[in-house]
C-alpha cells in the first residue's frame, strides 16, 4: 500500500524537500486517502506546536527566486564599488601584490625569508658587540676588586689567608705595581716560611716586571730558611739573571749555610757564569 | 684587659732548695688561663727554644698549661762530654771553647742549682694567649689543654721532641727546626714547616676554602685526608718521591708556559714550573707540599 511509503515521506513533505515527481505522487495519494490525510494533519499540528515547522512552507520556486535575488545584490555591490569591510579591502589589496605565477610566488617567498634572517643577524651582531663591551667593563671591575682583596689578604694575621692572598695575586689579569710590591714585601718580611715560598712561586710569573729581578737578587742575601733559599736560587738561575752571581758567591762563603743550599748555589753559579 | 701571670720564681725556688737532694726530679708548673671572651674561639701562641710542645683539645673553656722543666744538672763527666761534642760538631771560636772548658773544670763534681726563675711567661690579651720562655733557660716540655676551637701558633726550635697536637679544630701554624711535627685529628688549615723533622698530619676533616702548606727540608711529609675530600695538590720535591693511594687526576705540570700578547700591546711571558699538580675528587682546597729530600705520602683515611 502507498500509505506505508507516504508515512516515510511525510516529514519531507512537510518541510518541502520532496522532489517534483514524488511530491505529485504524494499529493495524488493524499487526495484519495483519508487516513493519510489525518496522519498528515496531526503530524503538522504537532510540529507547529513544537515550532519546528514554519507557518508557511516555501515552495521550490521561492528558493530559486531567492538565489536569483542574492546574485543580483552581489552584482550590484561589485558595480557600486562599496567596501563591505576594511579587512576585505586589505586582503584584496594584498592579493593584488602577490604575483600570479607560482614561480614568482616562490621567488617572493625566498626573498622575504632572506630579508628576515638578515635583519635578525644584524640585530644580533649589534647586541653581541654591546654585550662584549659590557663584559669587558665587568671584567675590569672584577679585576680591580680582586686586586684590592689580594693586597688586603696579604696583610692578615692568619698564614692561611696570606697564602690565599698570594694565590689571588697570581690570578690577576694585570697585576700592577701595587701587587708586585706587596709580593716582594711578603717575600722579604713574612714570618712564615710557607708564605715566602708561595711568594717565590708567584714572582716566577712576574719576573719581567721592572725591578723585580733586582729585588729578587737582593732578597737572596736576607733569606734564612733553606727551603726559601733553594727556591729563590732556582728561580734566579731559571731566568738567567746574571746579577745573581755575586749574591750566590756570598752565600757560598757564609759558613752558617745549609750544605744542601751551598751545593745548589755552587751549581747555580756554574750555570750562570 | 691585660693579665700578666708570672709563674712564681720564689715558690719554685723554695721548692727547689727543699728538694735539693732529689736533683733528678723535674719540676712542674701548672697554670690555668682563661680567655677574655670564652664564647669566641681564642688563639694560643707558644714560642720556645729548647723543649717540646704537646697540645690537646678538650671540652673546657680555659687553657691549662703544664710545664715540665728538664733538669740540666750534669755530672762532671757529662759536662766534659758535652764540651767535647760541642768542639767536634761546630766551629766554635777559641774563646767560647776555652770558656766552656774552664767551666767544666771549675764545676767538676758539683750540681747546678736552679736559682733563677724558670723564665716562663704567660700573657693573655684579647683572646690571644702567649707563652714564651726566656733565652738560655732550661728545656721545657709543655703539655697544654685547649678548647677544641682554638687556633694555634707553635714554634719550637733546637729540640728533638718536636710538636704534637691532638683534636684541635682551629687554624694551626707550626714550625720546628729539629723536631717532628705530629698533628692528629685536626681540621683547620695547617701551615707548617720543619728543617729536619718529619711532618705527619692526620686530618679528621678539612675546612674547605682555606689553603694549606707544609714544607720540610729533610723529613718526610705524610698526610692523611678524608676519603671525600676535594683538594688541589701542589707537590714539589727535589730528591724525594711522591706516593698516594688516592685517585689523583694529574693536571699537566707545565714545564714552560708561553704567553704572547705583543699583538695587543702587552708583553711576552715565559714561565717555568717544576711542580706536580694533582686534583682529588675534582679539586678544591689548595694544599701545597714541599720537600727537599723527604718523600711525600698522601693517604686515604681508613
Amino acid at each position: 500500500m502507498y500509505c506505508e511509503r507516504l508515512k516515510d515521506l511525510l516529514a519531507d513533505y512537510l518541510v518541502g524537500e520532496l522532489d517534483e515527481k514524488t511530491l505529485a505522487e504524494a499529493q495524488a495519494h493524499l487526495a484519495g486517502c483519508a487516513a493519510c490525510r489525518e496522519e498528515l494533519e496531526s503530524l503538522s499540528a504537532i510540529w507547529t506546536k513544537l515550532g519546528v515547522l514554519p507557518k508557511e512552507q516555501p515552495s521550490a520556486a521561492l528558493r530559486s527566486r531567492f538565489y536569483d535575488m542574492l546574485e543580483a545584490y552581489k552584482e550590484g555591490l561589485k558595480r557600486g564599488g562599496i567596501a563591505a569591510r576594511p579587512l576585505q579591502s586589505l586582503s584584496s589589496w594584498l592579493s593584488r601584490l602577490v604575483p600570479r605565477r607560482p614561480a614568482y610566488q616562490l621567488a617572493l617567498a625566498l626573498v622575504l625569508i632572506i630579508a628576515g634572517l638578515g635583519s635578525g643577524y644584524l640585530l644580533n651582531v649589534r647586541s653581541r658587540s654591546n654585550a662584549r663591551f659590557e663584559v669587558a667593563t665587568l671584567k675590569h671591575e672584577v679585576n680591580d676588586m680582586r686586586r684590592t682583596v689580594a693586597v688586603s689578604l696579604l696583610k692578615q694575621a692568619s698564614p692561611s689567608e696570606r697564602l690565599m692572598g698570594v694565590s689571588w695575586s697570581v690570578q690577576l689579569d694585570r697585576p700592577g705595581d701595587e701587587i708586585i710590591a706587596a709580593l716582594l714585601e711578603t717575600l722579604d718580611h713574612d714570618s712564615n716560611v710557607n708564605v715566602r715560598l708561595a711568594a717565590v712561586d708567584a714572582l716566577y710569573l712576574f719576573y719581567d716586571h721592572p725591578e723585580v729581578k733586582e729585588r729578587l737578587v737582593r732578597s737572596l742575601a736576607g733569606q734564612t730558611s733553606p727551603l726559601v733559599q733553594l727556591s729563590l736560587i732556582d728561580l734566579l738561575v731559571g731566568i738567567r739573571e746574571r746579577r745573581a752571581v755575586e749574591a750566590l758567591g756570598q752565600l757560598i762563603q757564609d759558613h752558617k749555610i745549609n750544605p744542601k743550599v751551598k751545593k745548589r748555589a755552587e751549581l747555580g753559579l756554574a750555570q750562570l757564569s | 684587659m691585660k693579665t700578666i701571670v708570672r709563674l712564681a720564681g720564689i715558690i719554685i725556688l723554695l721548692w727547689a732548695v727543699g728538694m735539693a737532694d732529689s736533683s733528678q726530679q723535674s719540676q712542674a708548673d701548672h697554670a690555668v688561663v682563661s680567655f677574655t671572651n670564652p664564647a669566641k674561639p681564642g688563639s694560643l701562641e707558644v714560642d720556645i727554644r729548647e723543649g717540646s710542645i704537646t697540645v690537646r683539645g678538650y671540652e673546657g673553656k680555659d687553657v691549662i698549661i703544664d710545664a715540665r722543666w728538664r733538669e740540666r744538672v750534669l755530672t762532671g763527666e757529662k759536662r766534659e762530654m758535652e764540651a767535647a761534642l760541642a768542639e767536634a760538631e761546630e766551629e766554635l771560636d777559641q774563646e767560647e771553647l776555652a770558656r766552656k772548658k774552664a767551666q767544666a773544670e771549675k764545676s767538676r763534681g758539683m750540681k747546678m742549682l736552679a736559682v733563677e726563675s724558670m723564665g716562663l711567661t704567660i700573657e693573655e690579651e684579647d683572646n690571644v694567649i702567649q707563652v714564651s720562655v726566656e733565652e738560655g733557660k732550661r728545656a721545657v716540655d709543655l703539655v697544654i689543654q685547649v678548647p677544641f676551637s682554638t687556633s694555634l701558633q707553635l714554634s719550637c726550635r733546637d729540640d728533638e721532641r718536636g710538636v704534637t697536637v691532638e683534636r684541635v679544630n682551629g687554624e694551626i701554624e707550626v714550625d720546628t727546626s729539629d723536631g717532628p711535627i705530629t698533628l692528629t685529628n685536626v681540621s683547620g688549615p695547617v701551615v707548617a714547616d720543619s728543617s729536619d723533622g718529619e711532618i705527619k698530619v692526620v686530618f679528621g676533616k678539612i675546612t674547605p676554602g682555606k689553603p694549606m702548606s707544609l714544607s720540610a727540608m729533610d723529613g718526610d711529609i705524610d698526610i692523611t685526608l678524608p676519603l671525600d675530600v676535594k683538594a688541589s695538590l701542589k707537590m714539589k720535591t727535589d730528591e724525594g718521591q711522591i706516593f698516594t693511594d688516592f685517585d689523583v687526576q694529574l693536571t699537566p705540570s707545565q714545564q714552560k708556559k708561553e704567553e704572547d700578547e705583543r699583538k695587543e700591546g702587552g708583553g711576552y711571558r715565559v714561565t717555568y714550573e717544576k711542580v706536580t699538580l694533582g686534583l682529588i675528587n675534582g679539586g678544591g682546597t689548595e694544599i701545597q707540599l714541599t720537600t727537599y729530600e723527604g718523600n711525600i705520602y698522601v693517604r686515604k683515611a681508613k
